[in-house]
Protein backbone atom coordinates (compact mmCIF):
# COMPACT_ATOMS: atom_id res chain seq x y z
CA UNK A 1 0.00 0.00 0.00
CA UNK A 2 1.26 3.51 -0.79
CA UNK A 3 0.63 6.76 1.13
CA UNK A 4 -2.19 7.82 -1.19
CA UNK A 5 -4.13 4.58 -0.71
CA UNK A 6 -3.36 4.46 3.01
CA UNK A 7 -4.77 7.93 3.69
CA UNK A 8 -7.80 7.23 1.51
CA UNK A 9 -8.42 3.92 3.24
CA UNK A 10 -8.18 5.53 6.67
CA UNK A 11 -10.47 8.40 5.61
CA UNK A 12 -13.09 5.83 4.54
CA UNK A 13 -12.72 3.93 7.80
CA UNK A 14 -13.03 7.15 9.83
CA UNK A 15 -16.14 8.00 7.84
CA UNK A 16 -17.67 4.61 8.63
CA UNK A 17 -17.16 5.38 12.32
CA UNK A 18 -18.62 8.86 11.82
CA UNK A 19 -21.81 7.26 10.48
CA UNK A 20 -22.08 5.17 13.64
CA UNK A 21 -21.79 8.24 15.85
CA UNK A 22 -25.16 9.63 14.77
CA UNK A 23 -26.68 8.02 17.88
CA UNK A 24 -28.00 10.93 20.00
CA UNK A 25 -26.54 9.22 23.08
CA UNK A 26 -23.05 9.92 21.73
CA UNK A 27 -21.63 13.36 22.55
CA UNK A 28 -21.67 15.63 19.50
CA UNK A 29 -17.95 16.44 19.77
CA UNK A 30 -17.09 12.95 18.53
CA UNK A 31 -19.01 13.46 15.29
CA UNK A 32 -17.21 16.75 14.69
CA UNK A 33 -13.88 15.16 15.55
CA UNK A 34 -14.39 12.41 12.99
CA UNK A 35 -15.73 14.81 10.37
CA UNK A 36 -12.60 16.95 10.73
CA UNK A 37 -10.36 13.88 10.54
CA UNK A 38 -12.11 12.48 7.46
CA UNK A 39 -11.76 15.83 5.69
CA UNK A 40 -8.07 16.09 6.57
CA UNK A 41 -7.20 12.54 5.53
CA UNK A 42 -9.15 12.78 2.28
CA UNK A 43 -7.22 15.93 1.42
CA UNK A 44 -3.91 14.33 2.37
CA UNK A 45 -4.61 11.34 0.14
CA UNK A 46 -4.91 13.77 -2.77
CA UNK A 47 -1.72 15.55 -1.78
CA UNK A 48 0.14 12.33 -2.46
CA UNK A 49 0.49 10.95 -5.98
CA UNK A 50 -0.64 7.34 -6.42
CA UNK A 51 2.33 5.03 -5.95
CA UNK A 52 4.28 7.56 -3.90
CA UNK A 53 6.57 6.37 -1.14
CA UNK A 54 6.80 9.90 0.23
CA UNK A 55 4.42 10.93 3.01
CA UNK A 56 2.16 13.96 2.44
CA UNK A 57 2.92 17.26 4.19
CA UNK A 58 1.99 17.32 7.86
CA UNK A 59 -0.18 20.45 7.59
CA UNK A 60 -3.75 20.28 8.92
CA UNK A 61 -4.93 22.93 6.46
CA UNK A 62 -5.36 21.05 3.20
CA UNK A 63 -9.12 20.58 3.10
CA UNK A 64 -10.17 24.05 1.93
CA UNK A 65 -7.37 24.17 -0.60
CA UNK A 66 -8.43 20.75 -1.88
CA UNK A 67 -12.00 21.97 -2.43
CA UNK A 68 -10.72 25.05 -4.26
CA UNK A 69 -8.73 22.86 -6.64
CA UNK A 70 -11.54 20.32 -7.02
CA UNK A 71 -13.98 22.89 -8.30
CA UNK A 72 -11.85 23.31 -11.43
CA UNK A 73 -11.68 19.58 -12.19
CA UNK A 74 -13.93 18.45 -15.06
CA UNK A 75 -13.90 14.76 -14.08
CA UNK A 76 -14.87 15.50 -10.48
CA UNK A 77 -17.63 17.81 -11.67
CA UNK A 78 -19.01 15.10 -13.94
CA UNK A 79 -18.78 12.34 -11.35
CA UNK A 80 -20.65 14.46 -8.82
CA UNK A 81 -23.44 15.04 -11.35
CA UNK A 82 -22.88 18.71 -12.23
CA UNK A 83 -23.24 19.62 -15.89
CA UNK A 84 -22.04 23.22 -15.69
CA UNK A 85 -18.77 24.48 -14.27
CA UNK A 86 -20.43 27.64 -12.94
CA UNK A 87 -23.01 25.62 -11.05
CA UNK A 88 -20.31 23.40 -9.54
CA UNK A 89 -18.27 26.47 -8.54
CA UNK A 90 -21.28 27.99 -6.77
CA UNK A 91 -21.88 24.70 -4.96
CA UNK A 92 -18.30 24.45 -3.71
CA UNK A 93 -18.02 28.18 -2.95
CA UNK A 94 -21.13 27.97 -0.77
CA UNK A 95 -19.31 25.47 1.45
CA UNK A 96 -15.84 27.00 1.72
CA UNK A 97 -16.45 29.11 4.83
CA UNK A 98 -17.88 26.15 6.71
CA UNK A 99 -15.09 23.91 5.42
CA UNK A 100 -12.57 26.40 6.84
CA UNK A 101 -14.28 26.22 10.23
CA UNK A 102 -14.21 22.42 10.12
CA UNK A 103 -10.52 22.59 9.23
CA UNK A 104 -10.00 24.97 12.16
CA UNK A 105 -11.31 22.33 14.56
CA UNK A 106 -8.00 20.48 14.38
CA UNK A 107 -6.36 20.86 17.80
CA UNK A 108 -3.17 22.04 16.11
CA UNK A 109 -5.10 25.06 14.83
CA UNK A 110 -7.48 25.61 17.73
CA UNK A 111 -4.81 25.32 20.40
CA UNK A 112 -6.06 25.38 23.98
CA UNK A 113 -8.00 28.63 23.58
CA UNK A 114 -10.64 27.82 20.95
CA UNK A 115 -13.35 25.18 20.77
CA UNK A 116 -12.19 21.91 19.30
CA UNK A 117 -13.78 18.49 19.51
CA UNK A 118 -10.81 16.60 20.92
CA UNK A 119 -9.11 18.47 23.80
CA UNK A 120 -10.35 20.73 26.60
CA UNK A 121 -9.68 24.44 26.13
CA UNK A 122 -9.93 27.69 28.10
CA UNK A 123 -12.04 30.48 26.66
CA UNK A 124 -9.90 33.66 27.04
CA UNK A 125 -12.72 36.20 27.59
CA UNK A 126 -14.50 34.19 30.28
CA UNK A 127 -11.48 32.18 31.51
CA UNK A 128 -13.82 29.20 31.63
CA UNK A 129 -12.41 25.77 30.88
CA UNK A 130 -14.50 23.58 28.61
CA UNK A 131 -14.58 19.87 27.91
CA UNK A 132 -15.60 19.06 24.32
CA UNK A 133 -17.98 16.37 25.54
CA UNK A 134 -19.97 19.01 27.47
CA UNK A 135 -19.95 21.70 24.76
CA UNK A 136 -22.74 22.22 22.19
CA UNK A 137 -20.62 23.63 19.34
CA UNK A 138 -23.34 26.10 18.28
CA UNK A 139 -21.36 27.04 15.16
CA UNK A 140 -21.90 23.49 13.89
CA UNK A 141 -25.60 22.84 14.30
CA UNK A 142 -26.11 19.30 12.94
CA UNK A 143 -29.42 20.46 11.40
CA UNK A 144 -27.69 23.26 9.45
CA UNK A 145 -28.34 22.65 5.74
CA UNK A 146 -24.78 23.65 4.84
CA UNK A 147 -23.27 21.18 7.27
CA UNK A 148 -25.48 18.43 5.89
CA UNK A 149 -24.45 19.46 2.36
CA UNK A 150 -20.75 19.49 3.26
CA UNK A 151 -20.98 16.06 4.83
CA UNK A 152 -22.73 14.85 1.66
CA UNK A 153 -19.93 16.25 -0.47
CA UNK A 154 -17.29 14.49 1.62
CA UNK A 155 -19.22 11.23 1.38
CA UNK A 156 -19.47 11.61 -2.41
CA UNK A 157 -15.77 12.43 -2.73
CA UNK A 158 -14.89 9.31 -0.75
CA UNK A 159 -17.11 7.34 -3.12
CA UNK A 160 -15.44 8.56 -6.30
CA UNK A 161 -11.86 8.81 -5.00
CA UNK A 162 -9.44 6.19 -6.30
CA UNK B 1 15.22 27.24 -19.03
CA UNK B 2 15.98 23.57 -19.62
CA UNK B 3 15.15 22.49 -23.18
CA UNK B 4 13.25 19.23 -23.19
CA UNK B 5 11.00 17.22 -25.43
CA UNK B 6 7.42 17.25 -24.24
CA UNK B 7 4.79 14.81 -25.40
CA UNK B 8 2.22 16.82 -27.40
CA UNK B 9 -0.52 14.90 -25.60
CA UNK B 10 0.73 16.32 -22.30
CA UNK B 11 0.95 19.84 -23.67
CA UNK B 12 -2.52 19.61 -25.18
CA UNK B 13 -3.95 18.44 -21.86
CA UNK B 14 -2.15 21.21 -19.97
CA UNK B 15 -3.64 23.82 -22.28
CA UNK B 16 -7.07 22.20 -22.13
CA UNK B 17 -7.02 22.18 -18.33
CA UNK B 18 -5.85 25.79 -18.26
CA UNK B 19 -8.80 26.87 -20.39
CA UNK B 20 -11.22 24.74 -18.39
CA UNK B 21 -9.87 25.89 -15.03
CA UNK B 22 -10.05 29.57 -15.99
CA UNK B 23 -13.66 29.08 -17.03
CA UNK B 24 -14.45 27.26 -13.80
CA UNK B 25 -12.66 29.76 -11.57
CA UNK B 26 -12.50 33.30 -12.99
CA UNK B 27 -10.45 34.39 -9.96
CA UNK B 28 -7.43 32.53 -11.33
CA UNK B 29 -5.05 35.29 -12.43
CA UNK B 30 -2.32 33.25 -14.14
CA UNK B 31 -1.56 29.61 -14.88
CA UNK B 32 1.95 28.24 -15.18
CA UNK B 33 2.85 24.90 -16.68
CA UNK B 34 5.93 22.92 -15.67
CA UNK B 35 6.60 20.64 -18.65
CA UNK B 36 7.11 16.97 -17.86
CA UNK B 37 6.93 13.94 -20.13
CA UNK B 38 4.32 11.91 -18.24
CA UNK B 39 2.34 14.27 -16.01
CA UNK B 40 0.61 17.62 -16.42
CA UNK B 41 1.95 19.98 -13.76
CA UNK B 42 0.22 23.30 -13.21
CA UNK B 43 0.54 26.11 -10.70
CA UNK B 44 -2.43 28.46 -10.68
CA UNK B 45 -2.33 31.92 -9.12
CA UNK B 46 -5.34 33.12 -7.19
CA UNK B 47 -5.59 35.25 -4.09
CA UNK B 48 -8.64 33.23 -3.02
CA UNK B 49 -6.43 30.56 -1.41
CA UNK B 50 -4.85 30.89 2.02
CA UNK B 51 -1.18 31.73 2.31
CA UNK B 52 1.22 28.78 2.40
CA UNK B 53 2.11 27.87 5.97
CA UNK B 54 5.36 26.09 5.19
CA UNK B 55 6.79 27.96 2.22
CA UNK B 56 6.23 25.10 -0.22
CA UNK B 57 3.98 24.34 -3.18
CA UNK B 58 1.82 21.29 -2.46
CA UNK B 59 -0.03 20.08 -5.55
CA UNK B 60 -3.11 17.86 -5.52
CA UNK B 61 -2.77 14.79 -7.72
CA UNK B 62 -5.34 13.39 -10.15
CA UNK B 63 -5.28 10.19 -12.13
CA UNK B 64 -5.86 10.15 -15.87
CA UNK B 65 -9.50 10.08 -16.94
CA UNK B 66 -9.88 9.07 -20.58
CA UNK B 67 -13.61 9.67 -20.44
CA UNK B 68 -12.96 13.33 -19.68
CA UNK B 69 -10.27 13.67 -22.34
CA UNK B 70 -7.58 13.69 -19.67
CA UNK B 71 -5.17 11.06 -20.94
CA UNK B 72 -2.39 11.81 -18.46
CA UNK B 73 -2.30 12.18 -14.70
CA UNK B 74 -2.09 15.73 -13.45
CA UNK B 75 -0.84 17.68 -10.47
CA UNK B 76 -2.45 21.03 -9.71
CA UNK B 77 -1.46 23.59 -7.10
CA UNK B 78 -3.11 26.90 -6.31
CA UNK B 79 -0.99 29.59 -4.70
CA UNK B 80 -1.31 33.30 -4.04
CA UNK B 81 0.08 35.67 -6.65
CA UNK B 82 2.74 37.03 -4.29
CA UNK B 83 3.99 33.48 -3.67
CA UNK B 84 4.97 32.96 -7.31
CA UNK B 85 8.71 32.47 -7.59
CA UNK B 86 9.04 32.44 -3.80
CA UNK B 87 7.68 29.09 -2.63
CA UNK B 88 9.72 25.92 -2.91
CA UNK B 89 8.56 23.75 -5.80
CA UNK B 90 8.04 19.99 -5.43
CA UNK B 91 11.10 17.86 -6.04
CA UNK B 92 11.63 17.12 -9.75
CA UNK B 93 9.52 20.07 -10.89
CA UNK B 94 12.62 22.04 -11.76
CA UNK B 95 12.73 25.71 -10.81
CA UNK B 96 10.53 28.71 -11.41
CA UNK B 97 12.41 29.58 -14.59
CA UNK B 98 11.01 26.36 -16.10
CA UNK B 99 7.46 27.67 -15.79
CA UNK B 100 5.58 28.32 -19.02
CA UNK B 101 2.68 30.73 -18.75
CA UNK B 102 -0.43 29.37 -20.42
Amino acid sequence: MDWHDAFLEQARSDHAILQRLADPAVEYCHRLHYLQMVAEKLAKSMLTPPGSREAPPSSHSAFVRMLQVLKTRPEVRRQLGFEEAAQFKRYIDSLLALAARIEGLAPAQAGLIRPNPEYPWRDPPTVQIHAPARFDFPEFDPRDARLIKLHGLIRDLLRIAR
Amino acid sequence: MAVQHVDPVIERQARLLAVDNRAAEPDIQKIYWFPHDREVRLVELTDQVPQSLDGAVHPFYFRASERDDLAAPSAIAMIRSDEYGVLTLPAEWGDWSDAVEL
